[in-house]
């Protein structure tokens, strides 16, 4: 599987496109009449800012001159009521915008979030969180302003360019074709930019996120950094990633620093030779140009750019953001590659019965983890699955959860195919205390609740206790209401797998999967756990990994594993007679000094 | 205004030279592009009405090359910026990433992943945007004011002066603005820590998530936080939307006086017609800034509610550090000593008034109930923590009066809660000799059998392993945290419940390798198994807190206490029927 690290750029193939764009234009169709209306008042505010000009030539050209005062005031009450209808629709165009613009990404964001849920574990397996952490949060956030603020500018220039440029085709075609021919050579630059800049902006996009990445990895792994002195070490990492972020930056704003001077400049040289052809032309005397003509032109030159630049501005946003959008979409397109079959049905209550028959599964295409797997339990039965570690203990009860989709053979729960299920019911049924115990920031109640969600703190505390965590609870500072973080803090490995174990629990599994549950907790009180157990799942089936004889001993078969096989199967006694692999490693345990 | 002294005075000074020069460029700017209006106006009054016709080719010429210039100037003037205020967020993040390496565990145990992370993303970038257009942005607008305020009141003090009476009211509503912006900010920022938070966990809780199947539960929690950010962003905004309106309305307020005073005053023959025009033509400066005056201070604030957040948490002093009176001691033989060490985690008592002593070439193995502070007796001779009461030393020396690098240089510690990078498995293995030598990596992982299995991966050592060491088994992370640890070539090893998840046979050969290696060290070893704790030299045997017994593992079996209790539940009935428990 190719994994990605924090230094390594996340490779993108795709292609830069406007599907992309207009997948995200779909987010704004439940607010399209709000946009309409925004787009309609912003062009109504274009056309007052016009009339703006021809009062102040009105004053200057009949009031004045006439001495009205009374005139003059009206004029000046005109313009009040410009102004105060301006502010209007100022305040309305920000309330949409905002309002748009945060409920887009809002969507856009419960979107990308909803697709993470059904991706496979590998999906999360081969990269650094923080590579998917900085796409969810900042990446959305910086789509934000594209479609809401961009868009309306965008339509609001367009319209503008386009009535200044009826105006000047009216006035003169040949000046027309002149200035034309300035946002030719610009568009041509622009568009020959165009895989540079999304290059480097991609570069850009790529550099964040491995800062990204390895910040997030710096603050979690900040203990064994710290035990392991490396700080030096880590900083000097840090500060080349800081480095290559800041000069890809670089290097990608210096185009955008350019833009609009080269919109000056463009447009002064088609305004100069605006001059020189109009002046020419005047000065022959041919007249096809009066003077009057050719200053009005020279003043919608100077009016067309403007809104050419922010045209260009906003295309460049489109190429800035596409980096960002790319990577968000891609993420929402990537498979799931375990779902629901098409038909898949509610799975009724499990009563227990497990058969694999001739399981062939991998996790790469090629390297057959399980080959030809076979064995079968029977309901109420405990499982003690053994064998060294990489062996495949762990594999063959995710497959049990259809965490991952095997690639022959068929998995059976009382009789029936496990892929006819929902996963939801399957796995609502099949309670897995895994290896890696996670816990989340919340109180301690919170914690172990999240297996079974409407429970009372009643039930919470008795799975607590039946796990025997409850002693331990009880002396934190505010007992089951004792905050807890995402790292577990203060709590010891064995009181976390402790609360997960209640957390299993309480899910009333009827199927319990302990993927060396209690390795880190002390013998005593696995004794004492054990014996609580022991009368809660009497019925249940039940599968066991773990190292520790005492927890292996009492099962009711143990399969040793080995290579993706089963080696031996039998029960304790069974395969201590048969002195074969079980036998052995049972004595190297109790090979005493 | 702590927070804007700090900054400058920090970050932003280094810089002064060029910020200067990047400021006077912009100021150059802004009298430059008054040029070409100005030219347009010489051509088109001098060329075609007055006929002037020999200065058409001349006037153009200028009229581009002063163009060019100003282009120039402003690429330069925006490179400068922008470099800059790279530069500074380079040395904020830089500064910020070195004092988290400096903070204590306890820090790390009170703040949550995102919240930190926000620190080093989110607020730097408000700080740049300060730096880089904030600052030229009030600038660029004061001189744009008082160069126009200074013109217009050469030419008509009286018309000027009731331009000004506009100002204060501006004034009072930009400031109003800025004492609710702040606030809102700030809540709209922690709105996305509690965001950054949940999305985080889930990422990282994955598999938890998928095995409970609580797709739809983490959803909700999702879209609880989701759109309580997005709510606090709407109404941070809202203020703006408020205010900006009035502030624009002020401004073009401008217009209307000069149209109706100054429209008077030329009637009234106070004024002249042609003065009449050049206000007019001149409002926009004065409006623009006024204009502008609320963005900036938005902008400023939110930098400063941002810059505040890295403030504390630059300022943040570690309480345990290297003293300043400290003992110079680079290498140690090992010897470890608690005299009535007592713990506790605030009201929590952890430990109660430890003692004992490890010489070097010991193996000391602690056994104990969970949460009898195993874990926490270990951190301590680390100085993870600080002793409450009594002493830890090493090597006859107090912690507290060693260099703490260097106490930690001679220590290693394979924790029970493993964690990998997502790097190679050299790269992992190597973690605290980052120069070692290949040869030494693979000596180190053969000690922790991890070798075999390394090579049976597709790219052997090369493998990058997920964060966390995800995709690999338990038993597979412990070899490769106990060869992390083991490569370090340290004076005092602490391995803390390192074998739990490997299987016994590999136990037993990770045994007698360490004995070899153990040989003039000093090895603490906790664990549950007796297997993995009989050999020792000393067994602790650890109960709420305290040694409740001690001696090697025939004197502890002779004492039948809880060691003999332990060994009779792991190993007494192994040839007889299991007698209860086993999970059924």
């Amino acid at each position: 599987m190719a994994r990605n690290k924090f230094d390594v750029d996340e490779k993108l193939e795709s292609s830069f496109s406007f599907d992309h764009i207009k997948r995200l234009a779909r987010y704004l169709i439940p607010f399209k009449w709000l946009m309409f209306a925004t787009i309609g008042l912003m062009l109504l505010t274009s056309v007052l800012n016009m009339l703006a000009p021809m009062i102040t030539r009105e004053a200057i050209d009949v009031r004045l001159p006439a001495g009205d005062k009374k005139g003059i005031l009206v004029l000046g009450g005109i313009m009040v009521a410009i102004y105060l209808i301006n502010a209007v629709i100022v305040k309305f165009r920000m309330v949409t915008l905002v309002k748009v613009g945060q409920s887009l990404v809002a969507n856009l964001r419960r979107d990308i979030f909803k697709h993470l849920q059904i991706l496979p574990f590998d999906f999360y397996d081969s990269r650094p969180h923080g590579k998917i952490l900085v796409r969810v949060i900042n990446y959305v956030n910086s789509i934000n302003n594209l479609l809401t603020g961009g868009l309306i500018n965008l339509i609001t220039d367009l319209f503008t360019v386009v009535i200044i440029l009826v105006l000047m085709f009216t006035l003169s075609l040949k000046l027309s074709l002149i200035t034309l021919g300035g946002v030719f050579v610009f568009g041509g630059i622009i568009f020959a930019m165009k895989n540079k800049q999304r290059r480097v902006w991609q570069d850009y996009s790529a550099k964040q996120s491995n800062l990204n990445a390895y910040i997030h990895e710096s603050i979690c792994g900040i203990k064994v950094t710290q035990s392991f002195s490396r700080e030096k070490e880590n900083q000097r990492i840090f500060e080349t990633q800081c480095e290559n972020v800041r000069t890809s930056f670089m290097r990608a704003k210096i185009i955008d620093i350019c833009n609009w001077p080269m919109v000056e400049t463009i447009s002064t040289i088609t305004t100069c030779i605006v001059f020189l052809v109009g002046g020419a032309d005047l000065l022959s005397g041919s007249g096809a140009i009066t003077t009057g003509t050719l200053v009005a032109f020279v003043g919608y030159v100077n009016m067309f750019w403007t809104p050419v630049l922010s045209l260009c501005n906003y295309y460049n946003q489109l190429i800035n953001t596409a980096a960002y959008l790319e990577r968000i979409f891609e993420v929402m397109d990537t498979p799931a590659t375990v779902e629901d079959l098409p038909g898949a049905v509610e799975m009724p209550p499990i009563k227990g019965d497990v058969d694999f028959r001739d399981v062939t599964f991998a996790y790469e295409e090629g390297v057959n983890i399980l080959k030809g797997l076979s064995f079968s339990v029977d309901r109420g039965k405990t499982i003690a699955v053994v064998g060294p570690t990489g062996a495949g203990k762990t594999t063959i009860i995710n497959l049990l959860s259809r965490f991952y989709d095997i690639q022959g053979g068929e998995i059976l729960i009382d009789g029936e195919n496990i892929t006819r299920y929902t996963l939801r019911s399957l796995r609502s049924q099949v309670g897995v205390m895994l290896q890696d115990t996670f816990i989340f920031s919340g109180t301690v109640m919170d914690n172990i609740r999240y297996g079974r969600l409407d429970a009372t703190d009643e039930e919470v505390i008795s799975a607590a206790k039946t796990v025997c965590a409850h002693d331990f609870i009880t002396t934190l500072e505010n007992g089951y209401y004792t905050e807890v973080n995402e790292r577990g803090s203060r709590l010891s490995v064995g009181q976390r797998q402790l609360i997960s174990f209640a957390r299993a629990l309480l899910a009333d599994p009827r199927i319990l999967i302990l993927d060396e549950a209690t390795a880190s907790i002390d013998t005593r009180t696995e004794q004492a756990l054990q014996t609580g157990l022991a009368r809660l799942l009497k019925g249940r089936t039940s599968f066991v990994i773990a190292h520790r004889l005492s927890t292996i001993r009492g099962a009711d078969n143990i399969m040793f594993i080995d290579g993706g096989q089963i080696v031996e199967s039998g029960t304790h006694e069974q395969l201590m007679a048969q002195k074969g692999r079980y036998y052995s490693l049972c004595t190297s345990q109790y090979e005493l000094g | 205004m702590k927070t804007l002294k700090w900054l400058f005075s920090v970050y932003i000074r280094p810089y002064a030279g060029r910020m200067i020069f990047a400021l006077c460029l912009t100021m150059l700017n802004t009298v430059l592009s008054n040029i070409r209006p100005y030219l347009s106006g010489r051509i088109i009054d001098d060329v075609f009405y007055n006929g002037m016709q020999n200065r058409l080719v001349t006037l153009v010429i200028l009229m581009f090359l002063s163009i060019v210039l100003k282009d120039i100037f402003r690429i330069i003037d925006h490179y400068i910026l922008e470099g800059t205020s790279q530069k500074v967020v380079y040395n904020i993040r830089v500064a910020l990433y070195k004092s988290l390496h400096k903070l204590d565990f306890d820090f790390f145990d009170h703040n949550r992943t995102g919240d930190i992370m926000n620190r080093l993303s989110g607020d730097i970038d408000s700080v740049r945007h300060f730096v880089a257009w904030v600052l030229n942005g009030i600038l660029e607008n004061s001189c744009l004011f008082l160069s126009a305020l200074f013109i217009l009141g050469f030419i008509n003090w009286q018309l000027t002066l009731c331009l000004l009476a506009v100002t204060p009211v501006i004034a009072f509503f930009a400031v109003a603005m800025g004492k609710r912006v702040g606030p809102a900010f700030r809540n709209a920022r922690q709105k996305l820590s509690g965001l950054n938070t949940v999305v985080q966990e889930n990422i990282s809780g994955n598999r938890v998530v998928r095995a409970f199947a609580r797709e739809d539960y983490e959803l909700e929690k999702f879209d609880r936080a989701n759109l309580e950010y997005r709510d606090a962003n709407i109404a941070s905004n809202r203020i703006g939307q408020r205010y900006i309106p009035i502030l624009d309305t002020l401004a073009n307020s401008l217009n209307v006086v000069v149209m109706v005073v100054g429209g008077i005053m030329v009637i009234t023959k106070q004024m002249s017609p042609g003065e009449f025009v050049t206000f007019n033509t001149m409002s926009w400066a004065l409006n623009t800034p006024m204009r502008n005056v609320g963005w900036l201070i938005n902008d400023s604030l939110n930098a400063v509610a941002s810059g505040e957040k890295i403030m504390e948490f630059t300022l943040e002093r570690p309480r345990i550090h290297t003293e300043k009176e400290h003992v110079e001691k680079e290498s140690f033989e090992g010897r470890v000593e608690f005299r009535d060490v007592s713990f506790s985690y605030g009201e929590e008592p952890v430990l109660d008034r430890v003692s004992f002593t490890a010489v070097p070439g010991q193996t000391v193995a602690i056994i104990g109930e969970t949460g009898s502070g195993k874990s926490t007796l270990t951190n301590l001779i680390c100085r993870f923590y600080d002793a409450t009461e009594g002493q830890v030393l090493v090597d006859g020396i107090d912690v507290r009066q060693l260099n703490l690098r260097a106490l930690r240089r001679s220590i290693s510690i394979a924790m029970q809660d493993i964690f990998l990078f997502s790097d190679t498995i050299e790269g992992n293995i190597a973690y605290g000799v980052p120069d070692a030598p290949f040869e030494r990596v693979v000596e180190a992982a053969k000690m922790a059998d991890a070798d075999g299995f390394i090579r049976g991966l597709p790219e052997g050592y090369d493998t990058i392993i997920g964060e966390r060491g995800v995709g690999l088994s338990g038993g597979q992370k412990q070899r490769i945290a106990l060869a992390r640890a083991i490569l370090k070539n340290p004076s005092i090893l602490i391995l803390d419940d390192t074998t739990s998840s490997v299987d016994m046979e590999t136990e037993h050969y990770i045994q007698q390798t360490l004995k070899k290696f153990s040989a003039g060290r000093t090895t603490f070893i906790i664990a549950h198994r007796i297997s993995a704790v009989k050999d020792a030299d000393q067994i602790l045997v650890m109960e709420k807190g305290r040694i409740a017994e001690r001696g090697t593992h025939d004197e502890l079996l002779a004492l039948g206490g809880r060691y003999k209790e332990v060994y009779d539940t792991q190993y007494g009935n192994f040839d007889a029927e299991p007698v209860k428990g086993g999970v059924r």
